[in-house]
């Protein structure tokens, strides 16, 4: 690819955020228009980058040795390859990143380590097999969300732009290869996130945004200090000060994690944790809290429920998603073996999240809760694939991840209509609203049995991989697992049963639910329009198409997950012969 | 050279005893000085309510003297040592230079409306803030106790009096007298410790002192008396930059002062302040490292605590600015704790983004006040963004600046003093600084929460209920008459985010910044 696909890819929506505050306000039409446009637009470019990647011939004969764009130190190259890079210097003191590798090469440090290290980090996107699929599902997202907003929607021209705003925050996170740029990034998507939070919801949104808001900053700092501490780590035992992912990737296979001391306490010896294990839990930390897992999760209920169906495609579709993103991106290259030390934390976690949130989706009356818990579940099937760290359980998260964002938005959609039509979120009070919404119901029931792992249809692909994956691991995982199968069948059918079988039944005056008889036809239109229609149809459309055809899906994330787990399995000089053999001079932590 | 033309010039002028380049070592400093001269006659015969004359001709002089400043960074003189090694004309001072100067202009660009509006239009306001300048400048510079006991008074004087500029205020007046009462106690530990610097090493300049205090330090030597010196000076420039728990002027002044003095003080006198800080403890009292790096970094962390947690509990927007202000001084601290050149070089990045960030926040403050009052309440800040929704983004973005928000200068702020502390090892500090970050986060969000969705807040204060008033037409009236103004603010912002994306900016600046001390 000759022209920088990716950096278009990141500015089309910022230009079209622009284009749509230069709009006049009350021109509702125009700004939809525009907003729509603009998001297919990048879903365009999105497509022709997922043929552009299938594409290249030599896209897999690259990913087998290495692409050669001077990420390789001494022949020991990353295991995770990218492809359309693009890289620019950003901010540089001291040696540039080539110089570096030459020196690395060379086998000397590549300055003196009394002077201050260099600060550089570059504008570099990339993207891999596994992002490429999340970069695509945030771009249909972002559309179906532009398509479902309404015109009438209040301060529509704000929503729009900063809507495109965030979905240049989340290409952004998915394509930078840069330590820095991702979490410059991934913090500044919060910002259009926290204003759309808000700004639009219902009346307890204030404090549903900012709880989201801290939760999720004070977890990211904590990956800042990471980073400070990646980057410090990795220079001090090999030379290379970089915020470089991939040069850092392949570094990991030099520095020591060896550095634990234990101590003694009543007799028992306790290992300490070695400095690769804190900076693995730094990350995890952040991204845990994004996920969310289950003890970090307490954010999600509240914005989930308070805000506005456009905001919540993508913001559950995708958003969430970011926290994966980052488990396999970074704690499993950067932090190989602490990846295998945090195994069961982790799954545990996982296994937690998929259970609590289960239990939870049961106990709510709030349909747009019940989609907020079920959510939590479902992802903590995700991580469990991620940390099975085999091919079988990445493969499985990775096409679970996509497929989640699917079925969560087209939930979000289908709860959403309710809601508007009816004025209440209260299942009690709502009933039997298949009769005077039939196509609703129609729609809502695929997107169930999708959310409930129905053979046919898509999670059940991505849910049996990761099954398949934590039972190579334990099978103690994967039976517990299954529990979480089970129940998601009782809580969906729960919902869509309780919302649509039944007598009709819909709130009264006082607030006591009214059963009415036969009345149906008096209701008027409050089926689903034909623009909820065009949005649903496209994600029932996919749900079916990955059920019924799951072998290309599969096999085209298999080889990133085989990538992955590659790096995460990779032996690391635990040995410090390994490292002085090439002449490296490995100093005990930073100087 | 000049002087000596001059001096032949004018023969009972003594200026044949000073060099020429000492003179031009200075240029800044006597050009701000003179132009204080300048508007003072000015005053004079400028008709009343001449107010936009006399700033004008203010902002010229400041213009002048930021104009030379940058030709002398160019320039960059080989022997920056002027004055027999008392000031150091060096980029560390040039820089410091740059802000204050910069600051001050802004501060100028506000204060004609925000005067008018107030009904506090006397000339004397820019002679006393050009003369504040002067000394910031002197002090930046200082390479000697007495040049920096000069400096701190010259800028501390003239601001006591801006403090209780509107006299018909109380709350002024309260702080005025609190600002000079807690000031002069700080000068008197300053002067203490200086004295007692000067009493074991015998001298004054930081050159000689750092070399007795270097053969001392190699020996293994720590004189108890200079490190009781230490801790006064501690305690006294910790006062100036106001960092816990020296700080207890801060807000009472902070909300009774105008905001245009408000704004000035809190970010140019902790820029000079800072530099002062910067330049003694990274350079002279480096030797007695070992000794001052705890008691530092236990004030910075302090600071970064105190301020951020009763931030929280704050009503009025001046007031938070204030621990605010407390807080960033504190991560600023982290800088001087650190004391290599990445950490001085961090704190200067940081000084540089908070005069961005800070000077914007205050003058969205001041182009809200009405006639006989700054609207500073939470409650007459609720709903803003429908009022004036350019205001409110603006400060929207300079409080996601201040809690360190990428895309704005504030994160690299951080992220550059964070990486400092953990390359000097000090990962405390920089655990320190997330934990409180994320604090801040609750009330600089609460403010974007209040201008967005009023009704919204998060801790329902009992002023909200009764905010009868509603500021309307307050910064209509203000638009009518503070174009300047209003483009003060867009340029902090333009600023915050230009170098929010391209920190190079002035970071390659920095580069070749360390400290001279002789």
């Amino acid at each position: 690819m000759s022209w920088p696909i990716l950096t278009v890819t990141l500015l089309v929506p910022l230009v079209g955020a622009l284009l749509v505050l230069a709009l006049p306000a009350q021109r509702g039409r125009a700004i939809r228009l525009v907003l729509v446009g603009v998001t297919a637009l990048t879903l365009g470019l999105t497509c022709v980058l997922l043929v552009a990647y299938l594409a290249v011939p030599s896209a897999a004969a690259s990913r087998l040795t290495g692409s050669a764009n001077g990420q390789s130190l001494s022949g020991i190259h990353s295991p995770v390859t990218f492809q359309f890079q693009e890289q620019v210097s950003w901010v540089q003191s001291g040696p540039s990143l080539s110089h570096l590798h030459a020196a690395f090469n060379e086998g000397n440090s590549a300055f003196n380590q009394a002077s201050p290290p260099p600060i550089n980090f570059s504008y570099h996107l990339g993207v891999d097999g596994m992002s490429i699929w999340l970069l695509a599902l945030a771009a249909l997202l972002f559309l179906v969300a532009a398509v479902v907003l309404s015109k009438r929607q209040e301060r529509l021209r704000s929503f729009a732009a900063l809507m495109l705003l965030s979905e240049v925050g989340v290409i952004g996170v998915l394509t930078s290869l840069d330590l820095i740029l991702f979490y410059f990034f991934w913090e500044a998507a919060l910002i259009p996130l926290y204003f759309l939070m808000i700004g639009w919801g219902d009346e307890r949104r204030g404090r549903a945004a900012l709880k989201f808001i801290i939760y999720t900053v004070a977890g990211s700092l904590f990956m800042l200090l990471a980073i400070i501490g990646v980057y410090f780590v990795t220079g001090a035992q090999t030379g290379v000060y970089t915020f470089d992912v991939p040069t850092l990737i392949a570094a990991q296979a030099f520095v020591e994690t060896t550095h634990a001391t234990s101590f003694s306490l009543f007799g028992h010896s306790f290992a300490l944790l070695n400095p690769q294990d804190w900076l693995f839990l730094a990350f995890a930390l952040a991204f845990a809290i994004k996920v969310p897992l289950v003890p970090f999760h307490s954010w999600l209920p509240d914005a989930y429920s308070s805000g506005r169906t456009p905001f919540l495609v993508f913001f559950a579709g995708i958003v969430s998603k970011l926290g994966a993103f980052g488990f396999i991106r970074y704690n499993l290259t950067l932090f190989p073996q602490a990846s295998h030390t945090f195994q069961p934390l982790l799954m545990g976690l996982a296994t937690a999240s998929i259970l609590y949130g289960a239990l939870a989706a049961l106990a709510q009356s709030d349909i747009k809760r019940v989609v907020a818990y079920a959510s939590i579940s479902h992802l903590g099937f995700v991580v469990l694939g991620i940390f099975a760290l085999n091919v079988n359980g990445l493969n499985g998260a990775i096409i679970q991840m996509v497929n989640h964002g699917i079925v969560i938005a087209a939930l979000f959609i289908c709860v959403g209509v309710v809601e508007a039509r009816f004025g209440t979120r209260n299942l009690r009070e709502l009933g039997g609203l298949a009769k005077p919404m039939p196509v609703l119901a129609g729609l809502f029931l695929v997107a169930t049995l999708a959310g409930l792992g129905m053979p046919l249809l898509n999670s059940f692909v991505g849910e049996f991989l990761i099954l398949l994956g934590s039972f190579q691991v334990s099978p103690v995982w994967a039976v517990l697992a299954s529990l979480g199968v089970i129940l998601a069948c009782w809580y969906m059918l729960r919902l869509y049963q309780g919302l649509t079988q039944g007598d009709l039944r819909l709130p009264g005056p006082d607030g006591v639910p009214q059963v009415l008889q036969g009345v149906a036809g008096r209701l008027g239109r409050v089926d689903v329009g034909p623009v909820e229609v065009a949005a649903l149809v496209p994600l029932v459309a996919l749900m079916i198409l990955v059920g019924v055809f799951p072998a290309p899906v599969i096999h085209l994330g298999r080889f990133s997950a085989a990538q992955y787990v590659q790096a995460a399995n990779r032996p690391t000089a635990t040995n410090p012969a390994q490292a002085s053999a090439r002449g490296l001079t490995a100093p005990g932590g930073a100087p | 050279m000049i002087g000596a033309q001059v001096g032949a010039a004018v023969p009972w002028l003594p200026l044949h005893f000073v060099p020429a380049s000492d003179l031009l070592g200075i240029l800044p400093i006597l050009i701000v000085g003179g132009g204080a001269v300048v508007v003072l006659l000015a005053d004079l015969v400028v008709p009343r309510r001449g107010g936009p004359l006399l700033a004008t001709l203010t902002g010229v002089v400041l213009l002048a003297a930021l104009g030379t400043a940058v030709g002398q960074w160019a320039a960059n003189a080989a022997h920056p040592v002027v004055f027999d090694g008392s000031y150091a004309n060096d980029r560390f001072t040039l820089f410091a230079d740059f802000v204050i100067l910069a600051t001050a202009l802004a501060v100028v660009g506000l204060s004609p409306g925000y005067l008018r509006r107030r009904g506090l239009e006397e000339g004397e306001y820019y002679i006393l803030l050009l003369a504040s300048v002067a000394g910031m400048l002197v002090l930046d510079g200082a390479l000697n106790l007495i040049v920096i006991f000069l400096g701190i008074e010259l800028l501390s004087i003239p601001l006591y009096v801006l403090a209780g500029f509107a006299r018909d205020d109380k709350k002024s007046q309260e702080g005025a007298m609190k600002y000079l009462l807690l000031g002069g106690f700080a000068s008197a530990f300053l002067l203490y410790g200086m004295a007692l610097l000067y009493g074991e090493t015998g001298h004054t300049s930081l050159t000689a002192i750092h070399a007795v205090l270097l053969r001392g330090a190699t020996a293994g030597q720590f004189d108890p008396m200079i490190l009781a010196g230490i801790g006064l000076l501690v305690v006294g420039l910790a006062f100036k930059v106001s960092a816990a728990p020296f700080h207890w002027w801060t807000p009472d002044v902070y909300q009774g002062s105008p905001a245009v003095v408000t704004t000035f003080m809190s970010v140019a006198t902790k820029v000079a302040a800072f530099a002062v800080f910067l330049r003694l403890f990274s350079a002279t009292l480096a030797p007695y490292r070992s000794e001052w790096e705890i008691p530092v970094a236990v004030v910075a962390i302090i600071s970064m605590i105190y301020g951020n947690l009763v931030a929280v509990a704050q009503t009025s927007v001046k007031r938070l600015l204030a621990y605010s202000g407390i807080a960033q001084a504190g991560y600023v601290m982290i800088g001087v704790a650190v004391g290599r050149p990445d950490g001085t070089q961090a704190a200067l990045f940081y000084l540089a983004a908070y005069a961005f960030m800070n000077t914007g926040a205050f003058a969205v403050v001041t182009l809200l006040s009405r006639r006989g009052e700054d609207c500073d309440r939470y409650s007459q800040l609720a709903g803003l963004s429908r009022r004036e929704p350019l205001l409110a983004g603006l400060m929207a973005l300079f409080m996601l600046s201040l809690a360190g928000f990428p895309l704005t200068v504030g994160f690299f702020g951080k992220l550059f003093l964070f990486s400092a502390a953990i390359h000097d090892g000090q990962l405390s500090l920089a655990i320190w600084g997330i934990l409180t970050s994320a604090v801040s986060l609750f009330y600089y969000l609460r403010v974007i929460l209040l201008m967005y969705a009023p009704g919204e807040d998060v801790l329902e204060t009992q002023e909200m209920e009764v905010a009868g008033v509603s500021p309307e037409g307050s910064a209509v009236a203000a638009r009518s008459t503070a174009s300047p103004a209003v483009l003060v603010v867009a340029l902090a912002g333009f600023g915050t985010i230009l170098l929010g994306v391209f920190p190079a900016l002035i970071y390659t600046l920095l580069q070749g910044i360390s400290v001279v001390h002789g």
